[in-house]
């Protein structure tokens, strides 16, 4: 499912109120991000970082990933969390 | 405060080794030093061996900073999701709270909740060309230390909560469908498996010849081993099939 959002522009928010808007590079399977290209979504909430242009997001840090809607299907999300779902159970 | 202790630095697994590497911590700076990059945590020493460490699982984000406008030169820079005191090191992040004076984010200090209380390190190396490994260093090591995840981790492929029940659709029966041996099957028969299997057995002993005693022994009887008890009739399936066979030369 992630493999299918890397190139795409996300904003990462992060537990501390933190928001980074960047292109995913990558993910691992702790749902560490790697984003390239990171700029400012919202100042306030944005660090002291400034421009970077590679950052590694800790996993556990993310609070949540917004995603572009128009880029997402979102009925083949729901489908592979679904089969992902019935994967973890067996 | 900043935290400064007499530690000897790291001598295995070190993945990176960085020296002439100025340290700033939340704004302070901390003198020249080395950074070791090890896979059990990231340190920090100047000259006259005094540093800090790092737990991984404590730094949220790490990053290559390039834009000399934000700041005058090229740097490492870490964000650990804890404030460093004097006694404890980046893993007791819950802790503190007390710290006002510490202009980490600007004004973010006011609406802080336990996760919003963040340290910001930056490494400068006087060699930016050793930015890309550094960066790359830690994000090895960082895989090395993930956090554990008590629920909803839809990574974990254990599935002992699999709930046989619910996963298989009215079928009556609460078994994977599998094919079972005539002993196996037996026991595993459920209440209606074995009333269908005395039922069977009754239509089988009615349509049985009597010369079928042993099963694979194929009489001239009819083979009434069919679950749907259709009777055979023996004499023309025996003549009808053979009969090319028999011609004489």
């Amino acid at each position: 499912m992630w493999l299918s959002l890397v190139g795409k522009d996300v904003v990462v928010e992060l537990k501390n109120d933190l928001s980074i808007c960047g292109t995913l590079h990558s993910v691992d399977q702790y749902l560490n991000i790697k984003l390239t290209d990171i700029s400012v979504t919202d100042p306030e909430k944005y660090p002291h970082m400034l421009s970077v242009k590679n950052c590694f997001i800790r996993g556990s840090v993310v609070r949540y990933v917004q995603l572009p809607a128009d880029e997402v299907d979102t009925q083949l999300l729901q489908d592979a969390a679904r089969k992902e779902a019935m994967q973890q159970k067996q | 405060m900043v935290l400064l202790k007499s530690v000897p630095p790291p001598t295995e697994g070190v993945r990176h080794e960085q020296a002439e590497t100025t340290a700033i911590m939340d704004g302070k700076g901390l003198g020249c030093g080395t950074l070791y990059v090890a896979e059990t945590r990231l340190s920090w020493f100047d000259g006259s061996g005094m540093g800090f460490s790092l737990e991984y699982p404590s730094i949220g984000l790490h990053a290559i900073s390039r834009d000399l406008s934000a700041y005058p030169q090229e740097h490492l820079y870490v964000m650990v999701n804890a404030k460093l005191s004097d006694e404890n090191e980046a893993e007791m992040a819950e802790n503190v709270h007390d710290d006002d004076e510490d202009a980490s984010s600007g004004g973010e200090d006011d609406d802080d909740d336990e996760e919003g209380v963040i340290t910001e390190i930056r490494f400068v190396p006087s060699d930016k060309a050793a930015l890309e490994s550094m960066f790359s260093a830690m994000c090895e090591c960082q895989a090395l230390h993930p956090d554990p995840e008590d629920d909803d981790s839809d990574n974990d492929f254990e599935g002992e909560e699999y709930d046989v029940e619910e996963a298989v659709p009215e079928h009556g029966q609460g078994d994977v469908p599998t094919f079972y041996t005539y002993e196996e099957g037996l026991s595993a028969l459920t209440q209606e498996g074995q009333a269908t299997l005395e039922r069977l057995e009754g239509m089988l002993a009615q349509s049985v010849a009597q010369q079928y005693h042993m099963a694979g022994v194929r009489t001239d009887e009819s083979n009434a081993e069919f679950e749907d008890g259709m009777e055979v009739d023996a004499g023309t399936t025996v003549a009808g099939q053979f009969e090319d066979a028999d011609v004489d030369h």
